[in-house]
């Protein structure tokens, strides 16, 4: 079923693994795998047998984490939300931007216009998704417009029982994007489902969002499916609504287009060529069509490997469509707590 | 197996029910599936809001609907709900005993049927000489109730702001949707339009959204639960009642009756119940005695006709008893002599029942004084003239048992005492007039001056 990616990942652990090209933080872990990896991995379903290193991805130095091969490349780093405490650090060069050109794809697929201008309500800094966004607009040839929004202030606020203080940050964001829309012309929205609640909250906002924005994209956090179906009916029917799964770990999955007998109005589908990811049940098996199972999340490219990732979210496991090899996922929803820090979700 | 299989209950808006939301399996006291209770997520809510509000005109439905409404939420079948299912339904998902539930419902139909006579009773006369009236309107368009499950007595609050003309948003408490559920069903059956009420089961912060948009609205529960509302004047606050009573007179047999009852009524669990007694006689003795007669009340699951304690499942009993224990440690336990029965009984139904508990403390300032528990829990404590007012402060109700005029006028004064009792008037005493806590009917509604000839 995956022979294309078991090629893939034998390529690439080979290459991770080579003391020429691979990164200091897996050379180093190699002796203490138990295993040899360029000599025991031939198929996606080796990669369970790795650790789930994603912790580490916390404190090590991010310069280590740069393959020897790529050295001449200019890298950035990206952190996680920060939800579940200090973020997790990605390096990247260029491998996300291939995933951003086929994610692109699957958008203007739904509906979502190939180009025109957007409105970023969300992250960005050392958060992946801003920049994410800003080369959707790019690609596009359209212009990127943002407001500065810290997500971590947010998560603080409400941990800390200042929720009222959040709300008015919120708004803060809220008149911020009210400006922009009153002059601008944006074609697409791009946010979270918090922020569109918001949204819909103000009327004359809502008003003014609905006249002008021709795609509504949401991500970030999770959403149930009645809030997804008042989305798509009640508050954006004008406009295409899509889901865009991802986080600064795995990349992005994007809502593919609805077929007939969709279990689930949203289904996500990873980026098939570097990310794998398995819905597993609670003695790690991966959990049959239908079911719900815990994310595991497998990255592989040159830049960057993550295997075998537990991430904080489940969800149901959606056969591939027809002719695609790629599981779909549904009804994303976060574990209420992991470890000992309590996961807070704010408005990202 | 039961031949009770659980009730799906979903969000309703504006008539219309909304069948996709997550669903929560409520469990009943004796720890069996009960409901399946769609909970409302926040988007909604701002639907609810949206959509009620771009309808709402301030007309109020006409005292008919209500007289209707009270009829059919006593008698009637509705949503397939007989009177006996609905009374089973509330017994297990709250603990109240099914006479408890029997009797709050007649109470809640009772008062539903004469509203005219609340407001009538608690608003000022309107008329002030020929052409110059005043007339009592709605301070907004839409209120929002979020509700506790202790009692379903408070249901009362968004019957009468339904009453007065508001559109209302009903967040019942997770315990008991079935009260908010089964009074909006007799009231769409008795002819209330659709889009004057939602019913939206949902988490505490949807509940508190709906708070923060709605023009007016009320919150019930404990004290984190009411603490950001308790200086927003579009929000009124019921919170821990606390009611005590001063005990300055020689207990005689009639005296201890009426104490225990305060504390026991309806298993101990409306905001009016006794909580504490500050007495000037001696605080053992009065204990003992108090504990001596609660030890009588009898341990049987809540559908017993006999029954008369609040019984709660297996989770709730778990958290009560560390809250107890703590208490213990500062405070004398007086019911362990008098009670043959454990302090947490586990009923053959699978519900655990706590005992009724009387603890004492050494001081009129005791921090414990003021515990509210859903039981009947009493601290009893002493009290001296130089104590004064202090210690009966933060009072819902305030039982004076005392010679001592003065003392009376004095509690009137003091802000935190909401209401006074003398003697042995049992908490909730009360007619069309007398305030639970402030005039409820002033804060839905404002006068609004109507000056010449169109006054009359």
């Amino acid at each position: 079923m995956t022979t294309e990616f078991d090629s893939h990942v034998r390529r690439m652990v080979a290459w991770h693994f080579d003391p020429d090209t691979g990164s200091p933080f897996w050379l180093e872990r190699r002796p203490g795998l138990g295993f040899d990896p360029v000599r025991d991995v031939s198929t996606a379903r080796d990669l369970l047998r790795f650790p789930d290193v994603s912790e580490e991805l916390r404190t090590v130095p991010v310069t280590d984490l740069v393959p020897r091969g790529l050295r001449e490349r200019p890298f950035r780093v990206f952190e996680s939300g920060g939800t579940t405490g200090t973020p997790k650090r990605i390096v990247d060069s260029e491998a996300r931007g291939r995933m951003l050109a086929w994610a692109r794809d699957r958008l203007t697929d739904l509906g979502v216009p190939a180009a025109g201008h957007w409105l970023h309500l969300g992250p960005s800094g050392p958060h992946v998704v801003g920049s994410d966004v800003a080369r959707h607009a790019a690609m596009g040839g359209g212009v990127f417009h943002t407001v500065d929004f810290d997500p971590r202030w947010v998560k603080r606020l409400v941990g800390g029982g200042r929720g009222a203080l959040a709300d008015e940050y919120v708004e803060h964001l809220l008149d911020q994007a009210a400006t922009v829309l009153h002059s601008q012309e944006i074609s697409v929205l791009n946010t979270t489902p918090p922020v569109l609640e918001a949204i819909c909250a103000r009327p004359a906002l809502h008003d003014l969002v609905r006249s002008r924005v021709k795609a509504v994209l949401w991500g970030g956090m999770s959403a149930d499916q009645e809030t997804i179906r008042l989305l798509e009916e009640e508050f954006f029917p004008q406009a295409v609504v899509a889901g865009v799964y991802g986080n600064s770990l795995m990349g992005v999955a994007p809502q593919r287009v609805p077929r007939p007998g969709d279990s689930h109005r949203c289904v996500f589908e990873p980026h098939p060529g570097t990310t794998l990811v398995q819905l597993m049940d609670e003695e790690g098996a991966e959990v049959a069509y239908g079911e719900r199972g815990r994310v595991r999340l497998h990255l592989v490219t040159e830049e960057m490997f993550l295997p075998n990732v537990a991430e904080r979210d489940t969800a149901i496991r959606v056969e591939p469509v027809p002719g695609a090899s790629t599981d779909g996922l549904a009804d994303i929803r976060t574990l209420p707590s992991l470890g000992r820090s309590e996961i807070i979700e704010g408005v990202y | 197996m039961s031949p009770h299989r659980p009730v799906v209950i979903d969000p309703t808006v504006a008539g219309r029910t909304v069948p996709g939301v997550d669903r929560a399996p409520l469990t009943g006291v004796a720890g069996g599936p009960l409901a399946e209770v769609g909970q409302a997520p926040r988007l909604l809510a701002v639907s609810a809001l949206r959509e009620l509000r771009g309808q709402a005109d301030g007309t109020p439905p006409g005292a008919e609907v209500f007289r209707r409404a009270a009829r059919l939420f006593t008698e009637a079948t509705l949503d397939g709900e007989t009177p006996a299912e609905y009374t089973r339904r509330v017994t297990l998902g709250t603990g109240l005993t099914a006479r408890t539930v029997r009797r709050s419902a007649a109470e809640i139909a009772a008062e539903m049927a004469d509203l005219t006579a609340v407001a009538r009773a608690e608003l000022p006369g309107t008329d002030f000489g020929p052409g110059r009236r005043t007339r009592w309107v709605p301070r907004g368009r839409l209120f929002a109730a979020v509700l506790a499950s202790n009692h379903p007595t408070p249901n009362s609050s968004w019957l009468q702001a339904l009453f007065h003309g508001y559109s209302v948003l009903v967040r019942p408490g997770s315990r008991d949707p079935f009260t908010p559920r089964r009074l909006i069903a007799a009231l769409l059956a008795a002819g209330l339009s659709p889009h004057t009420v939602a019913f939206l089961p949902c988490a505490h912060a949807v509940g508190e959204f709906l708070l923060k948009e709605a023009d007016r609205g009320i919150v019930y529960g404990g004290d984190r639960a009411v603490a950001p509302w308790l200086d927003n004047e579009t929000v009124a606050v019921r919170g821990p009642g606390r009611a005590k009573a001063l005990l300055d007179v020689e207990p005689d047999d009639a005296v201890l009756g009426h104490l225990v009852e305060s504390a026991a009524f309806d298993g101990g669990t409306r905001c009016t119940n006794l909580s504490a007694v500050l007495t000037t006689g001696p605080v053992g003795e009065l204990a003992d005695r108090l504990a001596s007669r609660l030890s009588a009340l009898p341990a049987l699951p809540a559908s017993d006709p006999k029954a008369s304690l609040l019984v709660l499942e297996r989770g709730r009993a778990e958290q009560l008893e560390h809250q107890i224990a703590a208490l213990r440690e500062t405070l004398d336990d007086h019911t362990a002599r008098f009670d043959r029965h454990d302090p947490f009984v586990r009923l053959a139904d699978g519900s655990f029942l706590p005992r009724p508990l009387v603890l004492s403390a050494d001081r009129a300032d005791h921090p414990a004084l003021g515990t509210e528990l859903p039981f009947p829990f009493v601290v009893v404590a002493p009290w001296r003239e130089e104590d004064g007012i202090a210690p009966l402060r933060r009072s819902l109700v305030l039982n004076l048992l005392t010679p001592r005029r003065d003392l009376v006028g004095r509690a009137l004064l003091e802000p935190s005492i909401r209401k006074v009792t003398t003697g042995t008037a049992l908490p909730w005493t009360s007619a069309p007039g007398i305030p639970h806590d402030g005039s409820y009917t002033q804060f839905l509604l404002e006068p609004k001056g109507l000056v010449g000839d169109g006054a009359s």
